[in-house]
Formats: C-alpha cells, sequence, structure tokens
C-alpha cells in the first residue's frame, strides 16, 4: 500500500470530504507568525568511526513554539537524550541546524553556551544529579553561582523556590536524607531557579514511584501553564497525558509527532510500518492521534455547514 | 565576578572540609618542605647577622687585613677549588705589623697567628682547639674580657696563657684555673686569666675564644719554629671618621714593602662580615635547595590528591557545567582549591619552620633571624607549588565533556 492509498484508506474511516489541500492550507493558517523557541533541520549525531559508526540522530527536523509541553518517547537508543543534550547545548550535533531563538548556535562560543546553560536552560535528571556534599538549599542555589549571584541573595532565592516546592523545611537537610520524590523536587526547584524559558527533563520520574511521578508531574504542568517550555523524555506512556505535544522518536528519527497535521504523520509513518517498538507507547499514540482527528472532523463539518 | 570567585573560594573550603584527612595530609606535605627550608633560611640569617653585630657593636672604626689578591667574588671559593693558597705562605708580616703601628689615628694593632697542636693539662684538650697568638691590643680591637686574671701582656713573661671558660673546663674541669699549668705542643706556659664567655663561634677572627688559648706573638712564633705566620691584622683607628684616611695610609705603605705587589686586601664595615655572611648564604641556599626536593614531593602530593579529586568529582563538574558553569568556572575552582592546599601549609610550614628552628637553636650559640624576605619565599613557594601542581588537575577537570561526566557512576 503506498502512501496515497493510505491516506484515502484513513480518508474513508473518517468520512472525510476534504481534500489533502485543504487540510494543508488550514495547517498553514494556523502556524504562528512568532519565531520558534527551537528549530532544528535535518540534525544528525554520530558516534564512533568506520565501522562502529552509528547515528544516535538521523536527521531531526523539528520545530518547538514557545510554551510547549513536549513528551519525548521512544525505545532505548533510539536518541531520545542525545536530543536532549543537543538541545541543551551539553552536546553539539554532527550535521545539520540547531536554531535556538532563531540563532544558529553552530556561531556561539563555549562561553556563550554556557552562559545561556545558566540563563535560559534548565535541566531535569533522571538521577536527580544533586551534589552530595552540598546541603539542599546550596544545591538549589548552585546555578546562581554562574550568574554571578551573592551568596546571600542566591540563598534566598533558593528558599523562595524551596517554599513554593514545600520544601522549606527540608532546606538544609542533605540529598540522602530526602526521598526519591522529594529529592526530585528539589532538582525542579534548582531547574527553576533562574528562571529559565526552556526546561529540559530526562526522564524526570524514571526513579520514582507512581504516586511522586504524578506529584512530579503536576509541578511539570503548573509550570507549563505558567509558560514556560518544557521538553520532556520519557518511557511511561501514562505521563504523555500532561504534555501538549507527544513526540515518538525510533532509530535516530522522529517517528511521529502529534503536532504534525494528520497528514504529515501519515507521510512519516510509513518510514515504520510496524510503528514505535513500545506496545503502550503505539497505544497512546493512537487514543492522541484519534481524539484529535474527531477535534479536526468536527472543526471541519461546522466550516462547511455555515459556508452552505 | 567578585562574586563568582568568593563563590569558588567558599566552594574549595567546603570541599577541602568534607575531606578533612586527605587534604590535611597532603597540606602537610607542603608544610614539611616549606616548614625545612624556613629553619634552614632562618638560622643561616641568623648566623649571618652574628658577625655583622659583632662588627657593628665594635664600632666602625676596625679594619681587617688579610693576605693574598683581591677576590672579586667571595663566592668563588666555593665554586672554584684552589688547594694551593691552603698550603702557601702568608704574605703578611711583622714588618707590616710595626709599619701599621707607624700610621696615623691607628690605636691599636693585633696580629692573628693561628695555630693548631696539641693542648693539655689534666687532660688533652679537643683536636680542634685554636691556639691563637696575637698581641694584648687584640682584647681592645675584638672586645675580648677576662673573668679572672689577666689578658696576656706585652710585658709579662712570655710562657704565659690566657684560655677561653670552656677550655678551662675541657682541660682543668673547672674555670677557676688561674696559675695552672698547661702544655701546648710540648712547650709549658701558665694560665693568667680566664676569657669572659663570648658564646661567639662565629665572628670575623674564626675563632672560638670560649675554646681557645691565646699566647703572645712571640711565643707563637717558637712554637711555629720560629716563624711567623699571620694570618690577619686586626687594626682600630682613633675614631670612625679617621678611618678612611688611615686605610689609605696604611694601604700606601703596605703596598711599597710589597714591592708594588697588592697581595693583601684591607675589609672595613660590611666587608668584614660579607665573606662569613655569602658563605652561610651559599650553605644555605645549597641546603635550602636540597630540603626544595621535599616541597617538590608536596608539590606532586598536591597534583595526587587534585588528579584524584578530578576523577572522585567528575559528576560533579558535568552537573556544574549542565548548570552553566564555563570551562573557566571550573579551571578557576580547582585552582582555588589547590592554591589552598599549597597557601595553606605555606602558612603552617612557615610557622612549624620557626618552631623548628628556634628549638634548634636552643643548642646553638645564635638565633634565628625573623624577617620579612623569608615570609615571602615560604609564601611565594607555597603560592607557586598550589599554582605550578594544581594547573593541570584544574585544567583537566574543565577539559571534561559534561555528558560523559553525567554518566559517571555516583
Amino acid at each position: 500500500m503506498n502512501n496515497i492509498q493510505q491516506i484515502s484508506s484513513i480518508r474513508q474511516i473518517f468520512g472525510l470530504r476534504y481534500t489533502p489541500n485543504a487540510l494543508y492550507n488550514d495547517s498553514a493558517m494556523a502556524k504562528p507568525t512568532t519565531i520558534p523557541v527551537i528549530e532544528l533541520h535535518d540534525l544528525k549525531k554520530r558516534f564512533g568511526i568506520g565501522d562502529a559508526e552509528h547515528f544516535a540522530l538521523d536527521g531531526v527536523d523539528l520545530v518547538i513554539q514557545k510554551g510547549e509541553f513536549i513528551a519525548i518517547m521512544g525505545p532505548s537508543g533510539c536518541g531520545k537524550t542525545t536530543l536532549l543534550n543537543i538541545l541543551g547545548l551539553l552536546d553539539g550535533s554532527t550535521d545539520g541546524d540547531y536554531n535556538l531563538d532563531g540563532r544558529s548556535v553552530a556561531t556561539l562560543s563555549a562561553r556563550r553556551q554556557a552562559r545561556i546553560r545558566s540563563q535560559q536552560i534548565g535541566f531535569i535528571f533522571q538521577s536527580f544529579n544533586l551534589i552530595s556534599r552540598l546541603n539542599i538549599i546550596e544545591n538549589v542555589a548552585l546555578p546562581l553561582t554562574y550568574k554571578g549571584i551573592s551568596r546571600t541573595k542566591r540563598l534566598i532565592l533558593a528558599s523562595d523556590m524551596l517554599r513554593n516546592f514545600h520544601l522549606n523545611e527540608r532546606e538544609y537537610y542533605m540529598p540522602y536524607q530526602l526521598s526519591g520524590g522529594q529529592t526530585q523536587r528539589v532538582a525542579i526547584a534548582r531547574a527553576l531557579v533562574n528562571q529559565p524559558s526552556i526546561i529540559l527533563a530526562d526522564e524526570p520520574t524514571g526513579n520514582l514511584d507512581s504516586r511522586s511521578s504524578h506529584i512530579i508531574m503536576e509541578e511539570l504542568s503548573d509550570l507549563h501553564k505558567r509558560g514556560n517550555t518544557i521538553i520532556m523524555v520519557t518511557h511511561n506512556p501514562s505521563l504523555t497525558a500532561y504534555a501538549s505535544r507527544v513526540i515518538t522518536m525510533l532509530d535516530g528519527r522522529i517517528d511521529t509527532d502529534t503536532h504534525l497535521p494528520m497528514q504529515e504523520q501519515l507521510l512519516v509513518a510509513p518510514k515504520h510500518p510496524l510503528g514505535p517498538l513500545s506496545t503502550p507507547k503505539v497505544i497512546k499514540q493512537k487514543d492522541r492521534s484519534s481524539r484529535r482527528m474527531r477535534k479536526l472532523k468536527k472543526s471541519l463539518l461546522t466550516h462547511e455547514t455555515s459556508h452552505k | 565576578m567578585r562574586f563568582l570567585l568568593l563563590s569558588h573560594i567558599q566552594n574549595a573550603q567546603q570541599s577541602l572540609r568534607s575531606n578533612r584527612m586527605r587534604s590535611g595530609l597532603t597540606m602537610l606535605g607542603v608544610t614539611i618542605g616549606v616548614a625545612s627550608i624556613t629553619t634552614i633560611l632562618a638560622l643561616s640569617a641568623g648566623a649571618s647577622k652574628v658577625v655583622g653585630d659583632q662588627i657593628d657593636a665594635l664600632g666602625g672604626n676596625i679594619a681587617v687585613i688579610r693576605p693574598g689578591a683581591t677576590i672579586s667574588d667571595p663566592l668563588s671559593n666555593l665554586t672554584q677549588a684552589n688547594p694551593q693558597r691552603d698550603f702557601a705562605a702568608s704574605t703578611l708580616t711583622e714588618t707590616d705589623v710595626t709599619l701599621i703601628n707607624s700610621v696615623a689615628h691607628i690605636d691599636a694593632v693585633a696580629p692573628l697567628m693561628v695555630l693548631s697542636g696539641t693542648v693539655k693539662a689534666d687532660s688533652i684538650a679537643p683536636a680542634q682547639t685554636p691556639i691563637v697568638a696575637t698581641s694584648p691590643q687584640l682584647a681592645l680591637i675584638s672586645g675580648l674580657t677576662v673573668q679572672e686574671g689577666e689578658f696576656i701582656g706585652s710585658t709579662a713573661n712570655q710562657d704565659t696563657a690566657t684560655i677561653g671558660a670552656q677550655l678551662s673546663i675541657n682541660i682543668f674541669g673547672t674555670d677557676q684555673s688561674i696559675g695552672k699549668m698547661l702544655t701546648i705542643r710540648g712547650k709549658q706556659f701558665t694560665v693568667i686569666g680566664i676569657l669572659k664567655r663570648t658564646n661567639n663561634p662565629i665572628n670575623y677572627n674564626s675563632v672560638d675564644f670560649d675554646n681557645a688559648v691565646v699566647i703572645s706573638l712571640t711565643s707563637g712564633k717558637q712554637l711555629n719554629q720560629g716563624l711567623p705566620q699571620i694570618q690577619q691584622i686586626n687594626v682600630r683607628s682613633d675614631s670612625v671618621t679617621n678611618l678612611n684616611d688611615a686605610i689609605i695610609e696604611l694601604n700606601k705603605l703596605l703596598i711599597a714593602a710589597h714591592q708594588g705587589e697588592h697581595d693583601f686586601i684591607i675589609l672595613t664595615g660590611d666587608q668584614i662580615s660579607q665573606p662569613t655572611s655569602q658563605l652561610f648564604y651559599a650553605i644555605a641556599g645549597l641546603t635550602a635547595t636540597v630540603a626544595g626536593i621535599s616541597l617538590l614531593v608536596g608539590g606532586i602530593g598536591i597534583m595526587n590528591i587534585m588528579l584524584v579529586s578530578v576523577a572522585e568529582r567528575t559528576r560533579e563538574i558535568g552537573i556544574r557545567k549542565a548548570l552553566g558553569a564555563t570551562n573557566a568556572d571550573i579551571t578557576v575552582q580547582f585552582l582555588i582549591e589547590a592554591l589552598a592546599i599549597g597557601l595553606g601549609g605555606g602558612i603552617s610550614g612557615y610557622g612549624v619552620g620557626y618552631l623548628l628552628a628556634f628549638g634548634i637553636s636552643t643548642f646553638l650559640t645564635f638565633d634565628p633571624v625573623i624577617n620579612w624576605e623569608i615570609v615571602v619565599v615560604a609564601l611565594s613557594l607555597s603560592i607557586s607549588m598550589g599554582t605550578v601542581f594544581g594547573l593541570y588537575p584544574a585544567i583537566r577537570a574543565s577539559r571534561k565533556d559534561p555528558i560523559e561526566s553525567l554518566r559517571q557512576y555516583n
């Protein structure tokens, strides 16, 4: 079955009467005119050389607008974390373009990249990555150090941030004295203390039980509502419910993206006819796609009725 | 930037505190190195000061005439072997002493002829006991006083001797030995005086008068087969202002007497103590260099411990980089830690060094000197140790890949 046949069959299933062009035009109309926060074009990351050469990212095209909450899913080794590291300027790409706020990061010096990490990006790690010999408040205040803020002011800001996460009574605890959920909340507080516009979370609930996971996700959801751009890598399909956009990756490429119009997704889909290897993720993806299609169908019908 | 530096200092403090034992032991390495150098420098400066102080105490109207051509570089004795000089005949003679006596404004002249030989009484004196044959005026020029009896006199019996207090105890078992007999190179002498303790074995006469036997020049010649062998002539002018004129005059006279040959040296003021001081400084420099090896070991200790610290804290480096630290921030952070170890070791080494120096000086006849030069040497050495040996680990830390660092198992 070729691509056109696939599109036709989908149209038949949903009883759509619009042409593919109409879908494109509609989507084009909805496109925001502001500069995207992140723009990736044909991004590649190669590891190893010769026979051991392996592309962790193999031509990733991605546009992220301000205020999006993106969940990136995919099987292990598909390039999720590599993508996140490149987005966070911790790693460089082998090929392709990465524009941050409309500016190519390839032109930025290491010092400038560090400054961007300090001022614009907040990292949340799966393994929390708190410095074990520093207490909670010092850990939270750490990113402010590299902004040249005085110690007293750093501690005041860190204390305020910890109060937001109901951890003000644990300020002088050491990291090992907290539960997993509390530790991750500290890590989120640390990521936010600089008031970054982009938050990159690499499996933030990977080491937490389901209750703690949902608490953390609620926190992230709150942040999203406040206008932060969040890019989260996760293996847990249930967490994608919090995201406004879900991207699945496979073999270093974007497999599906709920942000893309259906037709674009279908054009992408045949590359991997069997879909992602993770079964629950496929189900979730299908669920979200069908919801989206139902909404689309409804709006189109309203549009047609008004024309009549 | 100021806050960042302060933050690095606080961070170094925290890091060192969290590894107290390790940091302390590394610091100890530097402490030992700096302490040994401080001790050597303080003691050598003390020894040099002794001679200088003696010249100052005697006033500025003393000159010393020594045989041999003028040595432009006193340290050449150390670097160039010149064995024949030790066996060469002295160019100073009794005639010179008489000539110097005739110079205006010279009020005291004391030739110095130092012999060695067996000195014995109830028991035998140590082998290196100096036998000083001189004139009675030595007491005036060198400020020697007697605690009992009298100094050798020109009119007294030639077979008399004045001996040092310690020598008296060594050979007679008491410092009350007036009238007792002692044998010098087989010839009997009567003790007519006991010198007051000087506690100055290091002096411009190169004689430890506490352990010396002082006899007249005539007796000295008799002990030396009738030949005078004058190693030094001490001269005193009637006033400081007249010393220069007197020296010019005696210089002329001596050159004329030596057939136009300038085969003697006239030293005044600081020049008298300079060869001794320079010799001490040269020896101190040499021993301090050897002690510097221990400082080098301390520096290698800093590098070793900093490399361990970098390896242990690789993950922390990754975290800091992810949170916005630049390579320079990481370099400075680790460099400050190394500097703190070096400086801490330097300060404690300086203290320990002086404690040691004062401890050792209780067995010596001089005190160590406290001066700013030694502080500068100790601190600059420790700072450079910290910088030189901390730089490589710090650069290594800053070059760590953040991703690889974050992957390191905690």
